[in-house]
């Protein structure tokens, strides 16, 4: 009954193209921000921070990202994994190199950085499409990969060959490093969401998102009507790989802290990236965070159930897991093959009519 | 021209048509626009366009007609750069064009809709329409990312345009629905839309009433002739429908395998013996 536009009018151009059109969602949204920076901050645990929430706000970066590219360009891409080792190394390097620069530059320099490799890695999506452009990207992560495990300078001639993430700081407050607070690594992280979720909304809404979306949905139109297709796809590669690259870097430098190419950064993380959106939404924001939410929590919260709430063994619980979440998957998927995001929007449209049938 | 600027146009227009009544001409049919001199289009051994040379008025319907596989296609695919003919020459507002890219046609100031509906089936109607006005964009990537400040304004000032073509072809009921939940005869009317948001010096249509019943037809023709009456526009189109081609056009040109066999008012090629055996056929005795 409170989810309504009637009574809302919009008298502008600016209020029509608003992000939120409804009021209650403005509330809500607020009310999100609220919770996210001044409430779970305050309660977080170290054990909340580790294994749920650093990781989720993580992937939801590096599913923005995806979905930037895959979602509003729609060109497919299974190199995520390598793109997320090409912000993590950068970063490091970044970090060795001038000890003196703060961590969020170094982060968002590390982006930057992804954001060049990515847009290389782009070129071939002007010939190639659809399946093959997939596997053209799968060398890139192949590539990557190799790359980061040969090459000694990258991991700065390490006798393990790992690479581990000296001790930094924001406003004097450790957010790398063996001792981290639980709440400085979060809110490091949200941080960084919210503003990378600011400028997804910014860049989607206008003309850069339409661009990309004419190439996704019919590209010898888009071209017809004046979308340089290059230039398109090269920025949609370029902007999702900046993603990517700061979701790599915060996951290398916050949450694993000590990192290893093949294991952190190989193909299952492409995979798992890949799933978020697609259970998510493709071409939706609130998609990326849907997916992420369902591909990280869901299993911490299957666990949690198994072992702690029935008592099973540790080994069962996660084969279990793995069984029960596959499942969710294919179902989800059947049930509502446009994503979380889709069923969102239709129980927003029922919310709207609600009590009333009409 | 700008809307605004076609809006007074029109008022001219309007006391023209009064004009009309004394015996004036009312839509004064200017200079060439472009001219095509011949334009040869081959595909490995088929050649689909064969030494064909005609002109575009400014603000007259040119009507390019033919029975099946004549090359109109080909040849509006020649004018927007899709193709690129092997011999012959397009001049276009004066200048002879080389070769370029769709692109950048586009930017030149030629619009065109499909035969079959080319929209951006994800987006809402008002966002394909915005997407037909990109080309006069100007906010840079960096601006398009802080969004506040120019990017806005300039969003605005786009959207007051967009609201015109709307309430002009009377969709704005539509305006936010996703154009792949649209009936046929509206996604056409939709990609009109977005053709007109260009503002083009020259507008393309590929057959823009196939598959649509009378009353949707005679929708469409007035609109056609609205955009050509009140934004002065340039068109070229093709068009099955021999009534509707004789009733809007100014001039015809008729295609039948690849060749130009007329050219005219339709009065004349009604009248032109080559355009009669090609769509009735010759008799051989």
């Amino acid at each position: 009954m409170l989810y309504r536009e009637a009574g809302d009018y919009k008298t502008s151009y600016v209020d029509d193209a608003q992000t939120f059109p409804i009021a209650f969602d403005r509330w809500r949204y607020y009310v999100v921000l609220v919770v996210a920076f001044a409430i779970i901050p305050v309660f977080i645990s170290d054990y909340m921070a580790k294994s749920v929430m650093i990781p989720f706000l993580v992937f939801c970066i590096a599913a923005m990202g995806l979905n930037i590219l895959t979602g509003y360009c729609g060109q497919v891409s299974l190199g995520t994994g390598g793109f997320m080792a090409v912000g993590a190394y950068a970063s490091y390097k970044l970090m060795t190199a001038f000890p003196e620069l703060n961590i969020f530059f170094v982060v968002l320099l590390s982006g930057g950085i992804t954001a060049a490799v990515g847009a290389l890695f782009g070129l071939p999506s002007l010939r190639i499409k659809g399946f093959y452009l997939a596997v053209a990207t799968l060398a890139a992560q192949f590539f990557l990969v190799w790359l980061f495990n040969k090459v000694p300078w990258f991991f700065n001639y390490s006798a393990t060959g790992q690479i581990t993430a000296p001790p930094r700081s924001v406003f004097g407050v450790d957010v790398t490093g063996p001792e981290v607070p639980a709440w400085g690594a979060y809110l490091f992280c949200a941080v960084f969401v919210f503003l990378l979720a600011w400028l997804m909304r910014n860049l989607t809404r206008g003309r850069v998102g339409r661009q990309w979306m004419a190439i996704r949905d019919m590209d010898i139109a888009a071209e017809i009507i004046g979308v340089n297709p290059l230039r398109t796809k090269l920025s949609a590669f370029a902007v999702s790989s900046f993603y990517v690259g700061i979701a790599g870097a915060l996951f290398f430098s916050v949450y694993l802290g000590a990192a290893e190419p093949t294991e952190a950064f190989g193909i299952n993380q492409s995979f798992l990236v890949l799933f978020m959106i697609i259970i998510g939404g493709l071409g939706s924001i609130f998609g990326c965070f849907a997916g992420a939410a369902f591909m990280i929590m869901m299993p911490v919260l299957l666990k949690n159930l198994m072992v702690d709430g029935m008592g099973w063994p540790t080994t069962i619980a996660t084969h279990f897991e793995f069984v029960i979440v596959g499942a969710l998957i294919v179902a989800f998927l059947i049930l509502e093959p446009h994503g979380l995001a889709q069923l969102w929007r239709l129980m927003k449209e029922k919310l709207r009519l609600w009590p009333f049938p009409h | 021209m700008s809307i605004h600027a076609a809006e007074a146009a029109s008022d001219d227009v309007a006391y023209a048509s009064q004009e009309e009544a004394h015996g004036i001409e009312p839509r004064r049919i200017g200079g060439t626009v472009m001219e095509m001199k011949n334009i040869t289009l081959r595909f490995g051994g088929v050649t689909a366009i064969k030494d064909i040379s005609f002109d575009i008025k400014e603000h007259e319907i040119r009507a390019i007609i033919g029975p099946n596989g004549a090359g109109k296609s080909s040849m509006l695919n020649v004018i927007n750069g899709f193709y690129h003919p092997q011999e012959g020459e397009i001049w276009f507002r004066g200048a002879k064009r080389g070769p370029m890219k769709p692109y950048e046609i586009a930017q030149q100031g030629i619009a065109r809709t499909f035969q079959n509906i080319a929209l951006f089936k994800g987006m809402t109607t008002l966002d394909n329409i915005m997407t037909g006005r990109m080309t006069m964009m100007k906010t840079n990537f960096w601006q398009q990312a802080m969004w506040w400040g120019s990017a806005q304004r300039e969003e605005v000032e786009h959207r007051r345009r967009v609201e015109e073509i709307i309430d002009f072809l009377e969709i704005q009921a539509i305006r936010k629905t996703p154009v792949g939940r649209l009936p046929y005869g509206l996604q056409k009317r939709v990609e009109l839309g977005r053709a007109l948001a260009a503002e083009p010096k020259l507008l393309l249509l590929d057959e823009p009433m196939a598959g649509m019943n009378v009353e949707e037809k005679e929708d469409m023709c007035r609109f056609i002739l609205d955009v050509n009456d009140e934004f002065g526009t340039t068109i070229a189109l093709i068009e099955h429908d021999m009534g509707v081609v004789m009733d809007i056009a100014d001039r015809v040109v008729v295609l039948d395998y690849g060749r130009k066999i007329g050219d005219g008012t339709p009065e004349e090629v009604r009248a032109n013996q080559d355009v009669i055996d090609a769509y009735l056929g010759v008799s051989h005795d």
